[in-house]
């Protein structure tokens, strides 16, 4: 075995049983976590029989080893950067109504309004609150 | 005429960094109705205290989450202020006129829709630039095409409505694509709506605090991406 291939080895197995542990509530679906399975038992494959890669390229029509793992990698980062992309926009939602909850509490709290009911249908004058100040003093 | 004061509304006034102008606006609604509820969000400046010196329930966001996010804490918080029954959604920059929301009120009474929203196109006024003018009317022909909707203002800021609307809206888009998802949901939630000509200042302060017509092409793009992603 060459250097290469070990230092490769090694860091594929790094990173796959980093990838592949339960990282704490986050639970990653199981067709993903066998599609990287298999994405680093492919790596490690092509690391110790480049020919093989070859002789796959060949076979599906793109010439050479190199070309067909160009592709894949393409491939894998588009399909990492749509997965960020959505998780983000997912965790960004989550943050607003956090943060809409926050807002809404606290100003529930100043303003004195009952925030447990969702809303008080008719009584204007149903529980005493405090209006907000009219600008009369307070420096 | 429609001058009288009315009890049982709540505006709502999405606030960002507008210390300049957001104390009058406020003290200008307060001629007319009694809750103005100002949502900060996140302005760095001295937003917030002039809300509360004028007289509005300031409502802070703790970090900025954009236009559209703005609307749906005002209204969730308005729903909460005993006896409000009306809603009206209003620029903090000062380009709407209270009037015209009043107006728009006694609109949604007679009428007996669930929303009335303000267009400039209707009508006269609309004293804007010739670009702007051609890109929100593109603007319209987009949003009619992607929401089956037909309207001649998609991107006002001023528009008025129910407890129902209240009770069931939930604005997702953060930024200023929220403009056409509210045309969205008015379709999606079966609203009855109307359209009414109103009159926009365009002072140099809103046309400087405006968003720049480029952000049209956000603005399509987004509305593109919600209906696949949909």
């Amino acid at each position: 075995m060459i250097l290469v291939q070990v230092i490769m080895i090694a860091v594929v197995v790094v990173v796959g049983v980093l990838g592949l542990r339960s990282h704490g509530a986050h639970s990653v679906n199981a067709w993903k976590k066998m599609l990287f399975s298999l994405l680093m038992v492919s790596v490690i494959v092509a690391v110790l029989s480049p020919g093989l890669i070859n002789k796959m390229a060949q076979g599906v029509g793109v010439g050479r080893g190199t070309d067909l793992v160009l592709y894949t990698v393409s491939l894998a980062f588009g399909f990492y950067v749509v997965n960020q992309y959505l998780r983000a926009q997912e965790s960004r939602a989550q943050l607003n109504r956090l943060a809409r909850r926050i807002a809404i509490v606290e100003a529930v709290e100043k303003y004195g309004l009952d925030g447990s009911s969702p809303h008080v249908p008719g009584g204007a004058a149903a529980q005493p609150r405090r209006e907000p100040d009219r600008g009369t003093d307070s420096a | 005429m429609y001058l009288d004061r009315v009890e049982d509304v709540a505006f709502v006034v999405p606030v960002f960094n507008e210390q300049q102008v957001i104390g009058g606006v406020i003290k200008d609604v307060l001629v007319h109705c009694p809750h103005v509820v100002c949502v900060n969000d996140g302005s760095t400046d001295g937003s917030a205290a002039e809300i509360v010196a004028a007289g509005g329930y300031l409502v802070d966001h703790p970090i900025n989450m954009g236009q559209g996010a703005a609307l749906q804490t005002g209204i969730e918080f308005a729903r909460l202020i005993p006896g409000v029954r009306r809603y009206v959604t209003f620029d903090a920059d000062g380009q709407h006129r209270t009037e015209d929301a009043v107006r728009m009120l006694h609109i949604l009474d007679e009428s007996g829709v669930d929303v009335v929203l303000g267009s400039r196109f209707l009508g006269r006024n609309a004293q804007m630039s010739r670009v702007k003018k051609v890109v929100l009317k593109l603007a319209v022909r987009f949003t009619n095409a992607t929401s089956g909707i037909k309207l001649t203002d998609a991107h006002n800021g001023l528009r008025v409505f129910n407890q129902h609307v209240a009770d069931t809206i939930d604005i997702t888009a953060p930024d200023m694509t929220h403009a056409s998802e509210i045309i969205e949901l008015i379709s999606r939630n079966r609203y009855r709506y109307l359209e009414v000509p109103v009159t926009i200042d365009y002072t140099e302060y809103s046309v400087a605090k405006g968003q720049p017509v480029l952000n049209a092409v956000n603005i399509a793009v987004d509305t593109l991406l919600r209906r696949v992603s949909r």
